[in-house]
């Protein structure tokens, strides 16, 4: 289309809407130079820099930080926090979003209602959400052990972001019920077009309900799927705003995940070299698979299973 | 669209397992334990301070206001909720204005280079903001820039425009091609078939993303924690994280605080629902 209208334009019109295209991303490109480009490009040179933030001159270091980081243990236990993080945390909204989505999808009455009340927390500031629960968690004065002991269970209450073998877990859940409700809307809008005469007809043939949803209902909202699952693996990566609000990282290193480790060790220990040679590898690691994603949900959509 | 689910209904359910009103129940029990928080906060908040030590749990068991006047006037959440507005409608509004140039441009007004110049704004979608995060705090101080408005509200608009530029762009993409040449017919120039006929056609998509950067720029916390270290203008996610820093926890105007902060945008969610979902699952598929 528009390489026909190039060749149809004529040369008055083709130089005017260069023209005003250059006139009209003038301020995009210049806020991408200058809040994106130029520290990126600096974020390269802060990694092989030894940088406190003070030293006009820091020293050139080479490879250093990089060393540094593969044979740092805390970064390793960072990195597998999460890999935890990531793991459950991708699971479980995309697991729970299908099923409600399923449950919603016949449902008539008070859809909306519901759809607006799931959705709800995935629109709240990460601190509020991060305070609320941390006062839910709270070993004295907790909700949650509230409710434990009220039920009998009082000897599984406990100091949930207290203890190092919960605490990640504990922000996990908490991540969970923020998360989910973008995969329900998401999942919902997808299952409203699935094809209902392929379901019909696989009915017909035969087909008990859970074929139906493996062999009829699932590859149709494969895009749709992959794309949430793209969404939600590349924020574990970057997963800051929460661990940090409730747990700053602890108790001893046990919720600490590369944000929070690049952060403490630029803004708090003024290892500014190292934090960001940090927050690249968060960068290194994450943009590979969202470009892998993002390919084979456009190889998937092109297969006539639209999203 | 009744019709199509009715026989998604049939197709998919087995009426003797699952009923509607099986359904309903595993719902409402949904729905209850993600309300739960946001109930504590609100019941929290409106009880006298004496009931919030004796009775915290109880769901609106008194009423006082006194919670929000603490937080209000001691916690300085009106300067807070004053920095927020300062910090996000001037931020919004660049976004969405610089996102929609930016978007006619890729989607219809074709230029050498252009396409290299397109690589370099969506390459922003994909690196995440922790990688030049730290760079940026010493580009704005040797520009003078950090702890300002003007710094942060700059910082906040660079969040946004890359997914806004893609955006706007898939939606100037869609418009047919014979608008604009009936225009040029008549005699119109490039810059009014922009504003005339092209801009009216893309209002969803404006308000979409509006409301999508409002929602984003006010939950913000890393750009104020990181920019405005001073505390001069910190907006409500900063103040109210720092409100639980550094003394004993005080639940009631603790929870006064999180409601001033979260009420804007539970209001404005629920007014535009439609046009929020909308535009997260159209921002997620275009994206």
């Amino acid at each position: 289309m528009s390489i026909a209208s190039r060749s149809l334009a004529p040369t008055v019109t083709r130089r005017a809407q260069a023209r005003l295209g250059i006139v009209l991303i003038i301020p995009v490109m210049i806020m991408v130079v200058v809040f994106f480009l130029i520290p990126l490009v600096n974020a390269l040179y802060f990694s092989v820099v030894d940088f406190n933030g003070v030293n006009p001159n820091p020293p050139f270091i080479g490879l250093a930080n990089f060393e540094r980081m593969f044979t740092d243990p805390k970064m390793w236990a960072a990195l597998s926090n999460n890999l935890i993080w990531i793991f459950v945390g991708t699971i479980s909204p995309m697991v729970i979003g299908l099923l409600v989505a399923m449950l919603l999808w016949s449902v008539q009455r008070a859809s909306v209602v519901y759809r607006v009340v799931f959705f709800l927390p995935y629109i709240l500031p990460g601190v509020a959400i991060g305070i609320v629960w941390g006062w839910i968690y709270d070993p004295v004065n907790g909700l949650l052990n509230e409710i434990l002991r009220a039920v009998g269970l009082g000897a599984v209450a406990r100091g949930w972001l207290g203890e190092p073998d919960v605490a990640l877990y504990a922000v996990l859940v908490t991540a969970i019920w923020a998360g989910t409700g973008f995969a329900i809307v998401i999942f919902l809008s997808a299952l409203r077009n699935v094809d209902v005469e392929l379901v019909d007809a696989s009915r017909i043939d035969g087909a008990n309900s859970a074929q139906r949803l493996w062999y009829v209902i699932l590859p149709q909202i494969t895009p749709v799927f992959i794309m949430v699952l793209t969404l939600t693996l590349v924020g574990g990566f970057s997963v800051f705003d929460i661990i940090f609000i409730m747990t700053g990282g602890g108790p001893a290193g046990a919720t600490e995940v590369l944000g929070t480790y690049a952060y403490s060790n630029a803004f708090q220990l003024n290892n500014i070299g190292y934090g960001t040679t940090l927050a690249l590898l968060i960068t290194v690691l994450s943009v590979p698979i969202a470009i892998a994603l993002n390919r084979l949900q456009r190889r998937l959509s092109l297969q006539g299973t639209s999203a | 669209m009744t019709h199509s689910t009715l026989r998604a209904q049939k197709a998919l359910v087995n009426p003797k397992t699952l009923t509607q009103s099986i359904r309903h129940v595993l719902l409402i029990f949904m729905a209850i334990f993600t309300l739960i928080p946001v109930m504590l906060v609100i019941s929290t908040t409106l009880k006298t301070p004496e009931d919030v030590r004796v009775n915290p749990f109880g769901l609106f068991t008194s009423f006082s206001s006194q919670n929000l006047i603490d937080a209000w006037t001691v916690g300085r959440f009106s300067d807070y909720l004053l920095n927020s507005v300062l910090l996000t409608v001037p931020s919004t509004l660049l976004v969405v204005a610089i996102s929609t140039m930016a978007g006619y441009t890729f989607a219809r007004l074709p230029f050498r280079g252009r396409t290299v110049l397109f690589y370099f704004v969506v390459l922003g979608l994909l690196v995440p903001f922790f990688t030049f995060m730290i760079p940026l705090y010493f580009q704005l101080r040797s520009l003078g820039l950090l702890d300002t408005l003007p710094g942060a509200i700059l910082v906040l608009t660079s969040t946004g425009i890359s997914f806004g530029t893609f955006f706007m762009r898939a939606f100037f993409s869609d418009l047919p091609m014979e608008l604009e040449q009936s225009a040029r017919v008549d005699g119109a120039s490039e810059w009014q078939i922009f504003t005339k006929v092209m801009l009216p056609l893309v209002g969803s998509g404006i308000g979409a993303l509006t409301v999508f950067t409002f929602l984003a720029n006010w939950n913000n916390f890393l750009v104020p924690l990181l920019y405005l270290p001073s505390g001069d203008f910190r907006p409500l996610t900063a103040g109210l994280y720092m409100f639980t820093g550094g003394r004993s926890l005080d639940i009631g105007p603790l929870a006064a605080g999180t409601l001033i902060t979260i009420l804007p945008v539970i209001v404005l969610f629920i007014v535009l629902q439609r046009q929020v979902t909308q535009g997260f699952i159209s921002g997620a598929i275009k994206g």
